[in-house]
């Protein structure tokens, strides 16, 4: 904990008139508080309840993701980045999947990118509905959370029957994904998508106009869009300072490209832009899963190599060649040519980048994940100095830190 | 090029490295036919060629007996004679083969080592296991044209073979896996019912013939014919029908026999006292030295979690060359079998460092007569004979040992252990006299420490003998009547569980790599010899092996080893792969990943 | 993508650039330590490169190689729309790199990873504090000679039967022998 020390106010004009001299009060905002939605220590320095100094503490969630993900192959990888921003498991995983496809230069057919421009636009819904939900209840308002969370299940329900898990989804594979859309899947996700809106609207209701709402969050943590960039700061947070940068608009990957939809920009920089903008978003993507369903074509859903997919199975039981080709990805792992690469994609926080190298082993060399939390909850500081304590909820709520990512 | 090769025990005056006067050039990878595939480099590519300096054509004729040539365009200058295979690999070009073996005749028929070059007759391919390098010649190894031809000779390979991978034990370290991913990795067209051969064969107690699975490479026969001298494998019939088999009424009972498994580049002939108990992706490779006779033979221990799993030879040419008995491979058993856990004073277990005051406070004084087992590693042996020489006062060590025997006029040889010139040179060096276990019967000594249980006569009735004395100390690994006969054991690490230095019969020092970490109490001999030093007053404090080495070798006769250095050891280490700590496991096979000893930085204590 | 910002900075920093290429798309510029911070202040302020974006910086850990660390600067530019790649080799005798906080505030907290998680230490910034571990942590994990399983407790674990325990048999079960072999079949429990 910092020391206390001293403010002393040499400006004394007499005794009676002078500002009694006053100490800083360091306070502890500890791993788990009701108010901050994930792990994080806060050593806070308090000048009465104005923030002088804040020095935020992490690492409570670090569980060695770079680590393991050398000692194991390629494809074992895949659990790892679910577990790294766990609400949107599935932009984990098509980004880590398109890194090591851009590394290996495979290029995937069109259905399975499809698959994966839905996949993720439903997971950034679920990440913005977290992050949206949890602000209002650690503002104080229950019901937006509970609305939220209401919302996501219906889309987890439909995760799970695509992918087998609602959360940590280790969907897709190199070269593609692991399985095509089930049956009458897309009509029943147009069903979800209808009370999404629905629940959307109604948390859009109780927020956006809201007084107490207005008043938390307009005007704190402001932060200008040369600072944001100058911090590294990607996404939402990025845009409600008003700079125009969206992946699938600078650099469209999948099928983002061939879809129309608009990218909200803020103007202020302030905690309602942030909420503002993830609000937009969300109707976004919504519009963005209508066109792909209505894009898409049959085809199929990985490409045809047996040197990145497995071979089918009746072809393991019943070939040499099969059985061989199984055998050697499995236990050896995708062999990825020798080489390294930086690939990124949009994801509900950020950029999430990837950077790795590949020694020509079935194994990685390097995995390393740049996480977008990691430089916004660097950035904490600076954005909530000298305003009063209260403001620092909305900001660490709206920065949305996810510990999986941050902390790996 | 069907030379006769003459396998002559390298204890002749022939030159390192050359074959039938054919100089092999250098290679540093280890060779593909063990069945390991060399680890790749981190570095990405833009790959910088590698390290061969382009000469200039004009530069490159200057030199006289040398053939200049280019391998995918990199410049190669090679003896007269070598083939292409081996020229390529000199300069990192790995060409895919099967039949092709170092040590034996070239056969070329596995038609798999094709390659282009710019002066063949038009339209054909060469092998490159036969074909040698020709002044000016354009090899091509990666062309469209190649590659295809690799594809589908993999495809014919693999058209007949039976669907075993599952339960086949040569998976992981199989060419046909190998080159599959490599070349072909695609699905099959075959659309007829695999033909069927005999499945099981009992060759011999020790090898199984799976004749469905062979590729008809005939390395087996030619090894049979030419290194083991006993001709008695064939090839039998022709086409798809074509087996190997033994010949009618013979039987294969050559103590090389078991060499065949590891040049079998497929899972026809495999081992029976490996077969199904470990998949080699699973298993460590640490390079080791052969306990079995004194020639010390390189190895490869293959282990997985602490338990040793067989031994593969390791290419030495000065030594081994690519060879190993069968005496040597099933010497691994002893590793683990019976071994002493825990140290023990009179009948019931002990606490180590109570066992070590006990067994120093019984030798103290007591003109104990030392005797140094030749299993013993140079490090065991020097620091027991510098505590036999300033604590206990000795002028002499017996040595022990296990009883000579016949060897053979290839490998193995009489004298069944790996380090008694070691021990003699170590003797030697702290000016001790060098008795026979004889005369330890002669002696009168009521006392006796025991570094090594490992006797020439009959363990019960050494035990016996054993009862009349005082005190036996004894340093023993595996357990046994002779070490139930000491008053106080001390539990002995193998040569698998630490670092240390044997020195052949030729007086060559080779160094083994720790496989695995010693469990409970086992500890290695110079730590016991230690102890039991500082408990009798001596100021020598050891934390490992290469201290003893370092320091104690000093009294070494100056060039008694030779060029041997320390520091020199084999590479064991797969680039870039974590080590785990020595004694965890995480639950899941480590495959490649080495063992580092317990005591790494940053572990918890 | 052109190779113009390698060229660009080449031509400004002769002596400063070691290698330059492109890989997969990716501009990649290899350059000396002692110039780090010039180069990188002249990729963020010069109009045509505008690279003010600090993405990170992680650390690769060639252990097989000399020098061994090469740390790895990822930038890019929101108006040009393109990335740039940095590398500086450090060898493990001197790991220290310039800091680069005073070019872009947010690349603090990826050179805190770096000092935790490689032990290269930054020069020109205030005293680096471990960004995951807690502070009382020896060594620096990601070293590729840090074992998988380094634990490193601050207090007594509790004496319960877990799963990572040393291979090979427990008590109880027959001694080894040649005709019984030992077999690690008693993963994962093995009391």
């Amino acid at each position: 904990m910092p020391d206390n020390h001293e403010i002393a106010d040499t400006s004394a004009v007499g005794a009676l008139d002078a500002p009694l001299p006053r100490k800083t009060m360091s306070i502890n905002m500890g791993p788990s508080h009701p108010a901050s939605h994930g792990t994080v220590r806060f050593n806070i320095e308090l000048d009465g309840e104005n923030i002088v100094k804040l020095d935020p503490e992490i690492g409570f969630l670090h569980r060695g993701f770079e680590k393991s993900c050398e000692n194991v192959t390629w494809q074992q990888c895949l659990p790892y980045t679910d577990r790294l921003n766990y609400v949107s498991a599935l932009c984990n995983n098509f980004g880590f999947l398109t890194a090591i496809e851009k590394l290996a230069g495979i290029e995937i057919p069109e259905r399975a990118k499809y698959i994966r421009t839905i996949g993720a636009e439903i997971h950034r819904l679920c990440d913005h509905l977290t992050c949206v939900g949890a602000m209002g209840m650690e503002l104080g308002g229950f019901a937006p959370f509970l609305y939220a969370v209401e919302a996501r299940e219906l889309l987890w329900d439909r995760i799970a029957e695509l992918t087998g898990a609602r959360v940590t989804t280790s969907f897709g594979r190199i070269g593609g994904v692991e399985r095509d859309l089930p049956e009458g899947w897309v009509q029943k996700v147009e069903d979800t998508l209808v009370k999404v809106e629905e629940f959307r609207h109604e948390i859009d209701e109780l927020l956006t106009h809201n007084r107490i709402f207005i008043d938390r969050t307009r005007g704190t943590g402001v932060l200008s869009a040369e600072d944001a960039v100058d911090f590294g700061f990607t996404g939402p947070m990025l845009r409600a300072s008003g700079v125009d940068y969206d992946v699938r608009k600078a650099h469209p990957y999948w099928v983002y490209d061939r879809v129309q939809f608009r990218v909200p920009l803020g103007t202020t920089g302030d905690n309602f832009d942030r909420y503002y903008m993830r609000m937009a978003e969300m109707e976004e993507s919504i519009s963005i899963l209508r066109q792909c369903f209505a894009q898409m074509q049959p085809g199929p859903h990985i490409v045809d190599d047996w040197r990145f997919v497995l071979p089918p199975k009746p072809q393991v039981y019943s070939t040499i060649e099969g059985v061989i080709g199984h055998f050697k990805l499995i236990m050896e792992g995708v062999k990825i040519p020798k080489g390294e690469c930086y690939s990124f994609t949009e994801s509900p926080n950020g950029e999430l980048g990837w950077y790795l190298v590949s020694d020509g082993s079935g194994r990685p060399y390097k995995v390393h994940c740049r996480a977008p939390g990691i430089q916004m909850v660097g950035a904490l500081e600076h954005m909530v100095k000298g305003s009063l304590l209260p403001d620092l909820i909305p900001t660490f709520d709206a920065i949305n830190m996810i510990g999986g990512e941050v902390e790996q | 090029m069907t030379d006769e090769k003459k396998p002559t025990a390298p204890s002749e005056a022939v030159p390192a490295g050359s074959v039938s006067g054919i100089q092999q050039a250098p290679t540093t990878t280890p060779p593909a036919d063990a069945g390991q595939r060399p680890g790749g480099e981190a570095r990405p590519a833009p790959a910088a060629p590698p390290n061969v300096a382009p000469a200039s054509p004009a530069a490159q004729q200057a030199k006289p007996g040398v053939v200049n040539a280019t391998i995918d365009g990199i410049p190669v200058s090679v003896p007269p004679g070598t083939p292409i295979i081996e020229a390529a690999k000199s300069v990192g070009v790995d060409i895919p083969f099967y039949c092709y073996h170092k040590g034996l005749s070239i056969a070329a028929n596995c038609r798999m080592c094709m390659v282009e070059v710019s002066n063949a007759p038009p339209g054909k391919l060469v092998p490159a296991c036969q074909s040698p390098v020709a002044e000016g010649q354009k090899v091509t190894t990666n062309s469209p044209r190649v590659l295809e031809h690799h594809r589908a000779v993999q495809e014919f390979l693999l058209l007949h073979h039976p669907v075993d991978c599952s339960i086949c034990d040569q998976a992981g370290e199989c060419k046909l896996q190998d080159y599959f991913m490599e070349y072909d990795h695609d699905a099959s067209r075959l659309d007829m019912p695999k033909w069927m051969k005999n499945k099981r064969k009992d060759l011999s107690p020790s090898i199984t013939l799976d004749q469905e699975r062979c590729i008809m490479c005939t390395r087996c026969v030619r090894f049979m014919a030419e290194v083991a001298k006993e001709p008695v494998l064939g090839a039998f019939g022709r086409g798809t029908r074509e087996v190997i088999d033994v010949f009618p009424g013979k039987q294969m009972t050559s103590n090389y026999q078991g060499n065949v498994v590891d040049i079998c580049p497929v899972g026809a002939l495999t081992s029976r006292d490996y077969r199904f108990r470990a998949r080699s992706y699973f298993l460590t490779a640490t390079p080791s030295v052969c306990t079995g006779c004194s020639r010390g033979c390189n190895t490869f221990l293959d282990h997985f979690q602490g338990v040793p799993y067989r031994y593969r030879p390791r290419e030495n040419m000065d030594v081994n060359q690519y060879w190993m008995c069968d005496i040597g491979r099933g010497s691994y058993h002893q590793l683990y079998e019976e071994r002493v856990a825990k140290a023990r004073v009179g009948k019931g277990d002990a606490v180590a460092a109570e066992a070590v005051r006990v067994a120093a406070e019984k030798l103290k004084g007591a003109g104990a007569a030392v005797v140094v087992s030749p299993v013993l590693s140079l490090e065991d042996a020097m620091a027991v004979m510098l505590v036999a020489k300033e604590g206990l006062g000795a002028k002499e060590i017996f040595v022990s040992g296990r009883a000579d025997e016949t060897g053979d006029d290839f490998l193995l040889r009489g004298d069944r252990n790996p380090n008694r010139k070691g021990v003699e040179l170590a003797a030697q060096a702290f000016g001790l006299a060098v008795r026979g276990w004889n005369d330890l019967g002669k002696s009168k000594a009521k006392a006796v420490l025991l570094a090594g249980v490992d006797v020439p006569a009959a363990p019960e009735q050494v035990a016996a003998w054993l009862g009349g004395l005082d005190t036996v100390v004894a340093l023993a690994a595996n357990d046994g009547p002779v070490a139930q006969a000491a008053h106080v054991v001390l539990p002995l690490a193998t040569h698998a569980e630490g670092e240390g230095t044997f020195v052949n019969f030729e007086g060559r020092a080779q160094r083994f790599l720790p496989a695995y970490p010693p469990r409970g109490d086992v500890k290695p001999g110079w730590f016991w010899a230690t102890a039991i030093g500082a408990e009798l007053g001596l100021a020598y404090r050891y934390a490992s092996a290469r201290e003893v080495f370092l320091e104690q070798s000093r009294r070494l006769a100056a060039g008694a080893l030779g060029t041997f250095d320390w520091d020199d050891a084999p590479r064991d280490r797969i680039k870039g792969v974590t080590p785990l700590t020595g004694g965890t496991v995480d639950g899941r096979p480590p495959g490649w990943r080495q063992l580092v000893p317990l005591r790494t930085p940053n572990t918890a204590a | 993508m052109s190779e113009f910002a390698l060229q660009r900075v080449a031509e400004r920093f002769p002596d400063a650039v070691v290698q330059g290429y492109a890989y997969r798309g990716d501009e990649t510029l290899v350059i000396q330590r002692e110039h780090l911070v010039e180069v990188a202040r002249f990729c963020k302020d010069d109009p045509e490169l505008d690279l003010k974006l600090p993405l990170s910086v992680t650390c690769v850990d060639f252990i097989d190689e000399k020098p061994r660390f090469e740390l790895v600067y990822t930038l890019y530019s929101i108006t040009k729309k393109h990335h740039l790649r940095l590398k500086v080799r450090v060898g493990e005798d001197d790991p220290t790199v310039p800091s680069t906080i005073s070019v872009w505030r947010g690349m603090d907290w990826w050179e805190r990873y770096c000092w935790d998680m490689y032990g290269i230490r930054f020069s020109d910034r205030g005293p680096m504090k471990r960004l995951w571990m807690y502070e009382e942590f020896e060594g620096h994990p990601l070293r590729k000679d840090f074992p998988l399983r380094g634990r490193q407790p601050l207090i007594p674990e509790a004496d319960i039967q877990d799963i990572y325990r040393g291979p090979g048999p427990g008590p109880g079960s027959p001694p080894a022998s040649r005709s019984n072999p030992p077999r690690p079949s008693q993963l994962p429990i093995v009391k």
